[in-house]
């Protein structure tokens, strides 16, 4: 990644202009379409962000109904108000409720509405991504509702452990909901973590240095690339479990090899992580709050760097101590114990960083300072449980009981809820750009306090006198009642507490007086705009002398702006540009031009949908033909990236021409897919760990005898790398034969006939070689990492099929190379993971 | 970090790495040692699956205290952060696998 | 409900946790070495936790003033780092030394406990040499370690005798070993611990130990197995 050398501050300044001509021009550019059609084809940060947050709302209000309904059920010994089939869909429901359509969106939804204002620029990386994973999140949150609403939830609890969700005990679609919603919302989550990098490490302003960036940024930075690790391992999971149920594939069932203990580490393997992935966006807004509310600046930003680090990391070796029961030998559950223990280290660190703070400067009690406080008592205390359940006897006797409930909600609404409604209170007046109505956010905080703590802390005791969570009556445990009614009683005034509060945000965004800019005198450029922010943010875009400065947020620098008296000014070419700068120094490297309103991202997740509801229906085959229109908007997305001419290069700033992504080399959209094949990565990953697991570790049945010939197998794997070798030299030399002697038709066709020769050669390895993956887990696993290899070939062949197209349409010049360099990217990606793909199964053949 | 953004990224995150390595490598012999029975095998005075995580978990300290003295000191972010992921990643490995002295294998 | 609210009245709380602890299924009422380790490590690490929080509301309160000249070397080094580190450390320690002490060493007498969908198969030694099949009680001597070997049938369930041990779960297709202790003869009431299913929360059963000078002779046979 090369930089071009940073120009002086004073180099990047452009002439005064008329602010409201700029922010004319700029409206015109950067806004949704109007009325009903705006609704589906924005593409806004702001827009979506807001749709993100508010629909995660929504959900967490869907949430806790479902949790109200619980503590009615349990007021009681012999809670008769809902039947157990019910009650076991209705706290499966609450859980991934919270986790997969509260919490997770609405840190997306808070990364893409901030990030851009904080960063200075004026949209995410990928807008059309932006909503295409909005759409996802929506629509796989409807499948999950719908099905609740018609009595299919799914009932096996939010880890949803096999063989109870197998097919065998778990008949009839309500687990295939859980799987297939779940894993469609989950696109979201990667869209989101992809473009949230590349955001970070491309867009931040010009001078932007990633050691000034704030907190904030290196706190998202680090939930991102934790979901681009911690995702994929669930996926490849739930992507296993629907194989198994649809098809038979017994990859987790122990009577045909397999293992349940294999979904365990997957789901794990994700799930704790997600607690991190969680809590790092909240600990970002309490460093970016905190400090702007004591007057003063953060204590130890070194030091928090170093422990977002640490946790992005170590946070990959605690998932075992979810499984410290089942039977895991002492050794292994010590090291994960230490791990988990050693994880509260930069938890720590952060925690007296901020007090220190405090310490530094002087606070100030305002509204976002008293959820800091709430979340303080809150979090220090689950932490503090968090450590207990890390020593590995005390989880032998705690595990799964009600105090393993009250710790994770501590963890989660203390390090989650109350941090986010500190970030809510504190931005707010940017949103609404209005201010609140005073005293009704007070009564709210304290009514959600103490109906907290009186739900939830007399909630360890229940557990610690053995009352395992997901029950629906206990007859025979009178001890028990008084405990769990103080808890039903008060979690209502927790729910009153929250309805308190919608109610101070709807009221503030209705009733409110209009709100001064920079209300909180923040050093961030978050504040430096309009209150409620225009479509593009920032009439021109920052200059190194304003970042990190003292007053950024302030009126002096807004003014400035809006003037266009910074890089970049206003849209007079009619694009939307936003500039692209190095990862280190954010020194500019080019302007990208971002897609404009477009109906693309909501009609591709609509394809998806189609396909997913096939799947959840049983219909397979139609679902085969749902997939056309699947690749046919893809095929168009991609398009869509082509341009429709030469475009001039664009003057940032008196005499600093930079040429526009059509003629870059390092462009987003490169980032953005090695970002994606990093998650593609891990996902391969996690899928020859779970090979390596069923063929080592997983009790049960001898695999059958291999079917076919050992010539025959080994010729079609050394036919299939030899073409996908012969491939993958392909984009490279086009890429050079471009540049010389114009359109190389006959080269790219060469190799869509290498990767197309490949896939044959897999193809006659299943028919032929691989036996019947419904006998034994070991076939089935070899199977499924066929089929990965496979879907990676199929995936180049439409790269090398674009490229042929656009070789025939004489599109391919010297400087627009995009699908070539990209399509050279995924074909190595391919012959790497066919490579080790055929070293693993030669290596499963040879253990057996 | 002269124009090299990602080099530094990844010189920040190797010492953390490193523990990831360390990590899954030991638990990988644990797995592979219970599996195959090598708790049952004496290589002098500890089991040869004792002894082969023992020398894992070495690896990684050296490779980690390797690192560390490898990296320059300095007071400036820029600086100071690989050293702090250096630090981080020797550290994780002590304590998170010091259990190899003591605790029961299999 | 007014019934409810007058007993809740009627009880004063210390009294109230007092007998909430000595609960059938109470992991505060240990009445074996197991068990008891572990109660042990809760009420150190409650005491612990509570020094804590308090000494963080400490600092957070006396934060409120007055600009102070911080030292952030003192804040995340010697407050956030070592301090923690140094609690941690010795809660390593004590863990992995109580989980060892715990572990099934030597040779014990063996049970087995079968789970499935929502009944226990228990196999023990019976009067004049038998073996015994019960479906609801598990007959183990007082006073010496019992091995019980755990299987399942189906889904996954898990095996606690909070007074007496950890839980640890029944996985189909592996078999698990939790080693059990009762101090003194008497009925221990155990249950499912794992989510299973439709009929989990009534997924429960009995640990039964006898004098040992009288097992396994006092142990009923099948049909003599006590009523509820």
């Amino acid at each position: 990644m090369t930089e071009n050398s940073m120009p002086p501050a004073d180099h990047l300044a452009n002439p005064p202009q008329p602010a409201l001509r700029l922010h004319r021009e700029l409206t015109r550019v950067w806004s949704n379409a109007p009325g009903i059609r705006g609704v589906f084809t924005a593409v806004n940060h702001s827009t979506i962000g807001l749709r993100f947050m508010c629909t995660a709302l929504i959900f967490f209000g869907i949430g806790g109904l479902l949790a109200m309904l619980i503590r009615t059920q349990l007021a009681t010994r012999k809670g008769a108000f809902l039947d157990t089939e019910i009650y076991n869909q209705i706290f499966t429901m609450h859980g991934s409720i919270m986790m997969f359509l509260f919490a997770i969106p609405m840190l997306e939804g808070l990364a893409m509405y901030l990030l851009p204002k904080m960063l200075g620029t004026r949209d995410m990386a990928f807008p059309r991504l932006s909503a295409f994973g909005y759409w996802c999140y929506l629509f796989g949150g409807l499948i999950l509702i719908g099905a609740l609403l018609m009595g299919v939830a799914p009932r096996d609890g939010w880890f949803m452990y096999t063989p109870l969700s197998g097919s065998t005990y778990s008949p009839g679609i309500n687990a295939d909901v859980w799987l297939l919603g779940v894993t469609f919302v989950e696109i979201s989550a990667l869209a989101a973590a992809v473009e949230i990098t590349v955001t970070i490490l491309r867009m931040r302003a010009p001078g932007m240095k990633l050691t000034q960036m704030p907190l904030f940024a290196w706190y998202i930075l680090g939930a991102a690339v934790m979901m681009l690790a911690g995702f994929p391992p669930l996926i490849l999971g739930s992507v296993l479990l629907e194989i198994e149920r649809a098809f038979g594939w017994p990859f987790f069932d122990p009577e045909r090899g397999g293992d349940p203990l294999l979904w365990q580490h997957l789901f794990w393997l994700f799930g704790h992580p997600e607690v991190y992935i969680i809590f790092l966006p909240a600990a970002g807004i309490l460093s970016t709050v905190i400090p702007v509310l004591s007057r003063t600046r953060i204590l130890g930003y070194g030091a928090i760097v170093a422990s977002i680090l640490g946790l992005v990391f170590l946070s990959f070796g605690l998932w075992v101590h979810h499984m410290f029961a089942v039977g895991i030998p002492h050794m292994a559950l010590a090291f994960f114990s230490a791990a988990s223990l050693l994880v509260a280290v930069p938890t720590a660190v952060q925690v007296f960083a901020w007090i220190g703070t405090m310490w530094k400067g002087r606070p100030q009690l305002k509204l976002p300072m008293l959820y800091i406080l709430g979340f303080f008592f809150t979090f220090v205390m689950g932490g503090l449980t968090g450590v207990m359940l890390a020593i590995v006897p005390f989880n032998w006797q705690a595990h799964d009981t009600a105090f393993v409930t009250a710790h994770l909600h501590y963890v989660l609404i203390g390090g989650f809820v109350f941090p986010m409604m500190a970030g809510l209170a504190y931005w707010l007046p940017m949103i609404s750009g209005r201010r609140r109505i005073k005293g009704l956010g007070e009564l709210a905080f304290w009514t959600i306090l103490v109906g907290f703590h009186g739900t939830f802390f007399i909630m360890h005791l229940t557990g610690l006198v053995g009352m395992p969570r997901r029950i629906d009556v206990y007859p025979d445990h009178p001890e028990w009642e008084m405990l769990n009614l103080v808890s039903s009683v008060f979690s209502f005034v927790m729910t009153f507490g929250f309805a308190l509060f919608a109610l101070d945000c709807i009221l503030q965004a209705w009733l409110g007086k209009h709100a001064r800019r920079d209300p909180w005198k923040a050093p961030t450029l978050d504040w430096a705009m309009a209150l409620p922010p225009p479509a593009y943010n920032f009439a021109s875009l920052p200059r190194p002398d304003m970042t990190g400065s003292e007053y950024a947020g302030g009126a002096e620098v807004a003014l400035t702006l809006a003037r266009g008296e910074g890089v970049l000014p206003g849209a007079p070419r009619g694009h939307r540009e936003v500039l692209v700068t190095g990862i280190g120094h954010a020194s500019p490297q080019h302007v990208a031009i971002l897609p404009a309103n477009t109906a693309l991202p909501i009609q591709f997740a609509a394809s998806i949908g189609v396909f997913v509801l096939m799947m959840l229906f049983g219909l397979y085959y139609v679902a085969l033909a749902a997939l056309l229109p699947v690749l046919w908007f893809a095929w168009r997305w991609a398009r869509a990236l082509v341009p429709a001419g030469s475009v001039p290069p664009v003057e940032i700033a008196p005499g600093l021409q930079l040429p526009t992504h059509y003629d870059s080399a390092a462009t987003l959209t490169g980032s953005g897919l090695a970002c994606f094949l990093f998650a593609n990565g891990t996902f391969f990953a996690s899928l020859i760990f779970g090979l390596a697991f069923i063929t080592l570790v997983s009790p049960g049945p001898a695999p059958p005898p291999l079917e076919g010939q050992a010539a025959v197998s080994a010729m079609l794997i050394a036919g299939g790398l030899l073409a996908a070798a012969l491939a993958s030299l392909v984009p490279g030399r086009a890429l050079k034969e471009v540049s010389e002697a114009g359109s190389p038709l006959r080269l790219i066709a060469f190799g869509l006939a290498a990767n197309l020769a490949a896939l044959a050669a897999l193809a006659g390895l299943a028919i032929w070689q691989l036996g019947d993956p419904r006998v034994h887990a070991q076939t089935a696993v070899r199977a499924a990492l066929l089929g990965y290899v496979a879907l990676q070939l199929f995936i180049t062949a439409i790269f090398a099929a674009f490229a042929l197209d656009q070789a025939r349409r004489g599109e391919l010049a010297a400087g627009h190379l995009g699908a070539l360099r990209h399509w050279n990217l995924w074909q190595g990606y391919t012959l790497a993971i066919g490579a080790i793909s055929a070293a693993v199964i030669w290596a499963q053949v040879l253990s057996q | 970090m002269k124009g090299r953004g990602l080099l530094w990224l990844g010189l920040v995150a190797l010492g953390p790495a490193i523990w990831a390595a360390a990590f899954t490598l030991v638990y990988a012999l644990h797995g592979a040692g219970c599996a195959a029975g090598w708790a049952g095998i004496d290589a002098g005075p500890v089991s040869l699956h004792r002894l082969l995580m023992l020398l894992g978990w070495l690896a990684g300290i050296t490779a980690g205290g390797w690192l560390l003295l490898r990296l320059p000191a300095g007071k400036d972010r820029e600086t100071w952060l690989p050293r702090a992921g250096a630090l981080i990643g020797l550290f994780a490995t002590l304590f998170t696998l010091v259990p190899v002295l003591f605790a029961s294998s299999c | 409900m007014m019934s409810i609210l007058k007993r809740m009245a009627a009880v004063s709380v210390p009294l109230f946790a007092a007998q909430a602890c000595a609960a059938p299924l109470s992991t505060l009422d240990p009445a074996g070495p197991s068990a008891e380790a572990i109660a042990w490590l809760w009420w150190v690490f409650l005491a612990g936790a509570g020094g804590l929080t308090l000494f963080v509301m400490a600092l957070l309160a006396l934060s409120f003033g007055a600009p102070r000249a911080v030292s952030e070397r003192r804040w995340t080094w010697g407050l956030g780092v070592w301090f923690s580190l140094a609690i941690l450390s010795a809660m390593l320690v004590a863990g992995v030394a109580v989980g060892e002490r715990l572990l099934p060493r030597d040779t014990a007498l063996e049970v087995r406990a079968h789970a499935q969908q929502w009944s226990w198969t228990f196999t023990h030694p019976g009067p004049d040499g038998t073996v015994i099949e019960t479906g609801r009680d598990l007959h183990i001597p007082a006073g010496q370690p019992v091995d019980v070997r755990i299987t399942s049938a189906d889904v996954i369930h898990s095996f606690w005798v909070p007074r007496l041990a950890g839980k640890m779960d029944a996985i189909p297709g592996r078999e698990n070993v939790l080693r059990l202790q009762a101090a003194s003869p008497g009925i221990y009431e155990g249950r499912c611990a794992e989510f299973c299913g439709i009929g989990y929360a009534t997924h429960r059963f009995r640990v039964i130990a006898h004098d040992p000078a009288d097992w396994p002779a006092s142990v009923p046979a099948q049909a003599e197995e006590a009523p509820e």
